[in-house]
């Protein structure tokens, strides 16, 4: 059972036992939602998966078998097999079998894509092996736009992503050029109407923007990580409002102006000397770690206060982990000096104690506010 | 949102079509490169000659696959793009490097050729002042697949040989293997298709 379910019967049976529900609007309420899961049913997923193990199964077959044959039929055979795929899906999409029409569409973009290496192979081609990456990801992308894919879509994401990460690696500079096939992607997404391929693009553009700083300005540019988290999550918590009524945007927004205001500050605390988790207590000026700590734990507090105000669960979980992860990395970091770490904690324990303090007035006055109406 | 079957089908058909498109133009550019490129043959320097055509795919050394950080000419080259090598016919016949640019040069004469390369650790690191500096470079001519059956055939042959690579040069600089030569001899052709 799912966990909206269970709290909806938790909450029915208390709705009925107080008299707002009568038992039929309770049984209504329950065969809606039974209804509403058929959509989401196993197959489509598993089509697709299916489609992708088959694009899996069809390259290392060919990588491993076709050295016997000559060029010319290989070359038929790749692109035999691109034109199954989509005159496949042609033919399901007519017998009003979409979801497996779709996984036929993503069985042709993997076919493209193992095309695109074998014929690299074939003829010895080597370059630079990230724009073969991105050759596969616009064709997902234009599968997508043609074939109306959600699923081809999301293959485009992914593959945009990998090369962004191989191009970055090779080249190290931020590599902007990834933000114009990513807001197409974007585009894509909304004018599909696919609410999980929005996440995908915000993902995408988040793991592009974490670790920009070590790619710009000398390689130390966090704090502009941080920058770009923040006036996200301040976009979302100011004019949340006024965005939602066009696209309920703005909670996705907050949780990933947040996880990227994290990471920055993560990076900032923790990786930006050039030493990892167990650097010793000497390996950052204390200081400042000390205030960027102070810093990021007050910023994860409002988070958490913030998410709770709006019902936010994504963000509220992602702030409960964040501050472990603050907690726990900065343990292991001051560990070794015993006073700058027992003296870290009882910082940390005046900020939690007075916020927890805060948060009781604030309720207080809420409450006296409505009972005096 | 899906469309009418009949648009879907032609709009899948364009897909098919316009991915096809790209496949082909793969092809068809390596094959004007493999038949209209100037051709060059530049000695192999295997890593180890007994083994060079045993395994699936080998990697070739080359001579002019090193380049003193001393011949650069004017700007470096930007990290992970492609520069260009220009390499000059020495009175025995082989190619030596002259010059390293970030910007296409013009080749002038039949005794010069431009080929373009890339750095092989990612970014080009070099200090042109040092005098033993030297690049490694890629031309994309160093992998390559040993074809079914001529792998012990070739690796009889080239015991103790003198091996080269037959290269197709076109005037942007790309290369691509054109064939194998042992002792001179043409001993393996790539074919077109």
């Amino acid at each position: 059972m799912s966990w909206y379910r269970s709290k909806l019967e938790r909450d029915l049976k208390r709705w009925q036992a107080a008299g707002w529900v009568t038992p039929d609007g309770a049984g209504a309420i329950r065969r809606d939602l039974d209804q509403s899961k058929a959509a989401f049913a196993a197959a489509p997923v598993l089509a697709v998966l299916g489609a992708v193990l088959f694009g899996f199964a069809v390259m290392s077959f060919v990588a491993a078998h076709w050295t016997g044959m000559s060029k010319l039929a290989r070359l038929a055979l790749l692109i035999g097999a691109l034109w199954a795929c989509y005159g496949g899906a042609a033919l399901l999409f007519q017998r009003q079998l979409a979801a497996f029409a779709h996984a036929a569409v993503v069985g042709g973009i993997a076919v493209y894509g193992a095309s695109i290496m074998l014929i690299a192979q074939m003829y010895h081609m080597e370059g630079n092996p990230a724009d073969a990456v991105l050759l596969w990801a616009l064709g997902a992308l234009l599968a997508a736009a043609l074939a109306s894919s959600a699923a081809a879509l999301a293959a485009g994401f992914v593959l945009l992503t990998i090369w962004c990460a191989w191009e970055r690696i090779g080249s190290e500079s931020a590599l902007f050029g990834f933000l114009l096939p990513c807001a197409g992607a974007a585009l894509m997404a909304a004018w599909l109407r696919w609410r999980p391929g929005l996440h995908l693009a915000a993902l995408s553009l988040a793991l592009w923007i974490v670790p920009l700083g070590f790619l710009v300005w000398g390689g130390h540019a966090h704090w502009l990580v941080v920058l770009i988290g923040g006036v996200a999550a301040v976009a979302a918590v100011v004019c949340g409002r006024a965005l939602d009524r066009h696209l309920p945007v703005s909670a996705a927004l907050f949780t990933y102006g947040l996880a990227v205001t994290y990471a920055g500050l993560f990076i900032l605390q923790f990786l930006d000397d050039g030493r990892w988790f167990l650097g010793g207590a000497d390996s950052a000026p204390l200081l400042r770690l000390l205030l960027l700590a102070i810093f990021s734990l007050a910023l994860l507090l409002g988070a958490m206060v913030w998410a709770l105000n709006t019902d936010n669960r994504p963000a509220l979980w992602l702030a409960y982990t964040a501050f472990a992860l603050e907690i726990f990395t900065l343990y292991v970091r001051t560990f070794g000096s015993l006073l700058t770490t027992s003296l870290f904690f009882l910082v940390a324990a005046l900020i939690v104690s007075g916020l927890a303090w805060l948060a009781y007035r604030l309720h207080q006055s809420k409450t006296t506010t409505e009972a005096a109406r | 949102m899906t469309l009418p079957a009949n648009r879907m089908a032609r709009a899948l058909a364009l897909l098919a079509l316009l991915q096809t498109g790209v496949l082909a133009v793969m092809v068809f550019d390596r094959m004007r490169l493999l038949t209209s490129g100037r051709e060059i043959s530049l000695p192999i320097v295997p890593v180890d000659p007994r083994d060079l055509f045993r395994g699936e795919y080998v990697e070739l050394g080359y001579a002019v696959g090193r380049v003193p950080a001393r011949l650069l000419e004017g700007p470096p080259p930007l990290a992970n793009a492609p520069f260009y090598v220009t390499l000059e016919k020495v009175p025995d016949g082989s190619w030596v490097p002259v010059k390293l640019t970030r910007d296409q040069p013009q080749a002038a004469g039949p005794d010069r050729i431009v080929l373009k390369g890339r750095s092989r650790f990612g970014r080009f690191a070099l200090n042109a002042e040092d005098p033993n500096a030297v690049a490694s470079v890629r031309y994309g001519i160093e992998q390559y697949f040993v074809p079914q059956g001529e792998g012990p055939r070739l690796e009889a042959l080239a015991r103790d040989k003198k091996l080269a690579a037959l290269i197709a040069v076109d005037g942007s600089g790309n290369a691509a293997i054109k064939g194998l030569l042992i002792d001179g001899r043409l001993q393996y052709e790539e074919p077109l298709l």
